[in-house]
């Protein structure tokens, strides 16, 4: 059977490539050796398949049909459409079609309903944690894309809830698989709002905290202090469904910084399975 | 409130090659949407409020972003127009 070897999340501020730059230099280090060390512990979990959980940019999906969780199924995926994340080393990512479409089967059988896409654009959102973390050899990619970029969005109970019934799927897969998720996106952010720059260092230190308690007084804390923390912060969604998969243990924080020259509160956890 | 077509718009400009075309031809670009006049005013303008109550806030960065407007710039509008 598989199993789930990793829980990771990390940060994946568009400006963490297009302004590298200008950040400081002992916040480059920083958040350079925090996603490095991400990728030493993937690399060490020796996943075959790594499940990311983002956001769609408005790379995929537009006001025509924007699904709430799309799980792709697909042989492949394409690399980030955007022109400024070119440097990506990889143009396809290939995919894991036998375990994607087993944990869409498990989650219709368990009353979630993703849609499911067979080809996928991976957008800064999957491939800027990808890139950064150094990885020799690319796992085979399950990208489940989770809208928290245009309301109405999933709940962020149901977000949990996803990840404890990946777990769940995953772990019913009948072939010997190893496999780890990660969530990308947050902390807090603001973009395309007049409080765009903003970061909300106070709510991420909080959230961090309440990552170490009970999924409720982590939710309900969200439910509260969401909406006025900026609307990237919303991506907080993939790190509660790394969070459900992981049995909601609490991670060990790799790292935490408010960088201004990325206007994103970087984060970096590993959970413990 | 979404106006889809402004949405469209912006989301359509992604394309390397529209957002080249909208930057040599802008009125050519926007002739092919059905835009609300004064959502065309509002572009032509660069009207980041009046905007901002019509569209996705990522469509809306992005749009500038690619238009060249810097981020303090696009801040600025934002909050005072």
């Amino acid at each position: 059977m598989a199993s789930l070897v990793g829980a990771f999340a990390a940060s994946h501020g568009p400006l963490i490539v297009r302004e590298w730059q200008r950040v400081p230099p002992e916040q480059q280090r920083r958040m350079s050796d925090a996603y490095r060390e991400l990728g030493r512990r993937l690399t060490a979990a020796k996943p075959d398949v790594l499940i990311v959980v983002s956001p769609d940019h408005w790379s995929n999906f537009f006001l025509d049909n924007y699904p709430a969780v799309c799980i792709g199924v697909g042989e492949a995926n394409e690399g980030p459409p955007e022109p400024w994340m070119k440097d990506f080393p990889h143009r396809t990512l290939a995919g894991h079609p036998g375990l994607a479409m087993h944990l869409v089967d498990e989650a219709l059988r368990q009353g979630f309903e993703p849609a499911v896409s067979h080809r996928l654009k991976l957008d800064h959102g999957s491939c800027i944690p990808l890139w950064r973390m150094e990885l020799e050899r690319l796992p085979k990619i399950v990208p489940m894309l989770v809208n928290s970029i245009e309301p109405p969005m999933p709940s962020l109970r149901r977000c949990y809830d996803w990840g404890v019934q990946l777990r769940t799927a995953i772990e019913s897969y009948a072939e010997p698989l190893r496999v780890a998720i990660l969530g990308t996106g947050g902390l807090s952010h603001s973009i395309g709002e007049p409080t765009m720059g903003a970061i909300y260092d106070d709510f991420d230190k909080e959230t961090i905290r309440l990552f170490s308690s009970s999924e409720k007084s982590l939710i309900d804390f969200l439910d509260r202090k969401l909406p006025a923390s900026g609307n990237g912060s919303e991506e907080v969604r993939n790190w509660l469904v790394a969070h459900g998969a992981a049995g909601g243990r609490g991670f060990e924080l790799v790292d935490y910084l408010a960088v201004p020259a990325v206007i994103v509160g970087c984060g970096f956890a590993s959970w413990r399975i | 409130m979404r106006d889809y077509w402004l949405s469209k718009l912006f989301f359509d400009l992604q394309s390397p090659a529209l957002g080249a075309e909208f930057r040599a031809n802008r009125q050519a670009v926007l002739s092919r949407y059905p835009l609300d006049e004064r959502v065309k005013q509002a572009i032509a303008a660069n009207d980041v409020p009046f905007l901002a109550q019509r569209t996705n806030p990522y469509l809306l960065r992005y749009y500038f972003f690619a238009t060249g407007m810097k981020d303090d710039e696009f801040i600025r509008r934002l909050n005072h127009g």
